[in-house]
């Protein structure tokens, strides 16, 4: 019964942002809806090697890889961004590839540190290979309105893809978490010794956690750059924008739960862009000074996030589901 | 021939600043058993208050240190009671959160206190260099290497020899039974960080004739203390400082062979290597730094 009645209220909420275009029109409302639904799919996609316990601080890595091979491949050589979506995604998890093999054992903060360093090491190479990448001047999406480009007159259309990927993250998340491999993350996040003992790869488990993730952040690097038609490495491998603003979200919304990434994206979005545009004009930085603040609240006070408030809430919904935020 | 061992001097006198911001992070990493990713800010910080001092007062950087050094001690006494203990008990990713929003705030405070421009202290010493036997040796950073030297062995002697000190060293080597043995742990945890904050603030006094300052000039050294103390071991004051030499060394070969761009592609290759091959540290004691704050 609950169920159902969860079901029909998702549906609606469905419809009511299916039709959100056709009411509104301004291009600030469609941009704040189309920026939460991305970092809503970035957050989310984060949130997959957190179900292993696993705590990145370098997905600006993948993102920067995602977003660097589909507009060198679109700028360069014409090749149309669908094919360039598919291509991004593979050398987005090739990056995962690389990061992990070495370092597939590194215990917590190793794994943490090693992160942030790969993607700082991306971030110096995207400068200094001037011949591919454009060097900090960066590369520029033409602007050639056409579904085959990617490339559209109106807001509307990444409105769509933005919420469709939303969607997709959150579903792929969701079936990842209830699989044989998100029981073994989960499984290696509660005790890693444990899980090993009872003859759980765990190696393997995060590994595919991190292909998932670093490839659907790759993809959803893609439509990020042709949403915003300009790409160089201080945003692509951005470590405050992609690797920061993601793990916040996470974990201020619940770390390693489905809707946790979902709900602190809803939140930390629109409070991340009042703050850089109403207060930053007056004083740049200050949205950070305030998702610290919130951070350091979140530790303290609710370590399992925003989401373990709604828990009772939720557990009636799914008596099934253990609450796995809190390892 | 010439330039190798100029570059290989230049790197050991850097190195040496390298070894004391390490110094600082090995004690708050090996005591408090924190992983302090705020710890380039502090030495932010610290070169911060270093250039306010001469900016509005003309005082002498190295003279600076007396105020700026105790100041960095309540700083880090401070982070340790307010941010660091309630979670002291809670998860290593927990403790993650906290510092990297610590690093994140004082960053930002910078950026909102200070701007983003870049600052420097001038003093007549800051480029003076000195001729021997060929090779050109910079003033402030020869005053630094030993200024790090010096305060090092200083660190170590207060580490061996005094009762504190012996206690510092027993919760290194393991926190309960030091508890058991009558160790007031919660208050050596504070005077572990503060002393650490002070190190690592003196390493920022000490670059300050020769360097700039500007809110993110912490991040690569939040890196560089911990690849010195992976390599050096937790808990190894000669390692610690050998490693930061050897890292100095490879900045600067690096840098002139290579690509100066690319340095943190070499601390990173190095920093995996190390791990991969002896997490321990080259001198650890065992404990394995490897495991440290999953405990």
């Amino acid at each position: 019964m609950r169920t159902s009645k969860f079901k029909t209220a998702a549906i609606i909420l469905l419809l009511a942002l299916l039709v959100v275009p056709l009411f509104f029109t301004s291009t600030f409302v469609l941009h704040m809806f189309t920026l939460v639904f991305f970092y809503i799919a970035l957050t989310a996609a984060w949130n997959i090697p957190a179900f292993g316990g696993k705590f990145s601080l370098g997905h600006a890595a993948f993102f920067g890889l995602g977003a660097y091979t589909a507009s060198i491949l679109y700028v360069k050589l014409g090749i149309s961004p669908f094919i360039g979506i598919v291509a991004g995604t593979f050398v987005a998890m090739l990056g995962g590839v690389i990061l992990t093999f070495p370092l597939i054992r590194l215990k917590g903060p190793f794994f943490t540190l090693a992160s942030i360093a790969f993607a700082e090491v991306l971030r110096m190479v995207a400068v200094d290979w001037r011949a591919l990448t454009n060097g900090s001047v960066g590369i520029n999406i033409p602007f050639k309105p056409s579904w085959l480009n990617l490339t559209f007159t109106s807001g509307a259309p990444f409105y769509y893809i933005a919420l469709g990927m939303a969607i997709l993250v959150i579903l792929l998340a969701w079936w990842i978490r209830s699989s044989a491999l998100g029981y073994h993350l989960r499984a290696a996040a509660a005790d890693e010794d444990a899980a090993r003992a009872l003859g759980i790869n765990t190696a393997r488990a995060h590994f595919l956690g991190l292909m998932w993730s670093s490839g659907l952040t790759g993809m959803i690097a893609v439509f990020y750059v042709f949403y915003n038609y300009v790409l160089e490495p201080g945003t692509a491998f951005s470590l405050p924008l992609f690797s920061l603003q993601p793990a916040m979200n996470g974990i201020i919304g619940g770390m390693g739960t489905v809707w946790g990434p979902v709900i602190g994206a809803i939140i930390m979005t629109p409070l991340g862009e009042f703050l850089r545009f109403y207060l930053g004009t007056i004083q740049q930085g200050l949205n950070f000074v305030v998702y610290g603040l919130m951070l350091i609240a979140v530790v303290n006070f609710v370590p399992g996030g925003i989401i373990s408030l709604l828990e009772p809430w939720f557990k009636k919904k799914k008596t099934d589901e253990p609450s796995s935020a809190d390892n | 021939m010439e330039l190798i061992v100029q570059v290989c001097v230049s790197g050991l006198l850097l190195g040496g600043i390298y070894a004391l911001i390490s110094i600082g992070l090995n004690l708050i990493f090996g005591v408090v058993r924190i992983i302090n990713f705020a710890h380039g800010e502090m030495v932010m910080v610290a070169m911060y208050l270093t250039f306010w001092l001469n900016y509005f007062f003309g005082m002498d950087p190295y003279v600076s240190a007396i105020i700026v050094l105790p100041v960095m001690f309540l700083f880090g006494v401070v982070i340790q009671r307010i941010i660091v203990q309630p979670i002291q008990s809670s998860s290593a990713n927990m403790k993650i959160f906290a510092t990297v929003a610590l690093s994140l705030i004082l960053q930002n405070v910078a950026l909102i206190v200070c701007t983003g421009n870049f600052r420097t202290v001038q003093v007549s010493y800051g480029m003076g260099t000195f001729e021997l036997a060929g090779i050109f040796i910079s003033i402030p950073r020869l005053v630094a290497f030993f200024a790090a030297l010096g305060s090092i062995t200083l660190l170590y002697y207060f580490l061996k020899s005094t009762y504190t000190g012996k206690a510092l060293r027993a919760i290194v080597e393991d926190p309960i039974i030091a508890r058991l043995m009558g160790v007031k742990v919660q208050k050596l945890y504070m005077l572990a960080f503060g002393i650490g904050c002070a190190f690592t603030a003196l390493g920022g006094v000490l670059l300050m004739p020769f360097s700039s300052v500007y809110p993110t000039v912490g991040i690569p050294f939040t890196l560089i203390a911990f690849i010195v103390v992976v390599l050096g071991g937790l808990g190894s004051m000669t390692g610690t400082f050998l490693a930061g030499l050897f890292i100095g060394v490879v900045e600067a070969v690096g840098g002139t062979y290579v690509s100066p761009a690319l340095k943190e592609a070499i601390y990173f290759g190095i920093f995996i290597i190390a791990i991969l091959i002896r997490p321990q540290g080259i001198f650890g004691k065992g404990a394995g730094s490897e495991e440290v704050g999953l405990k």
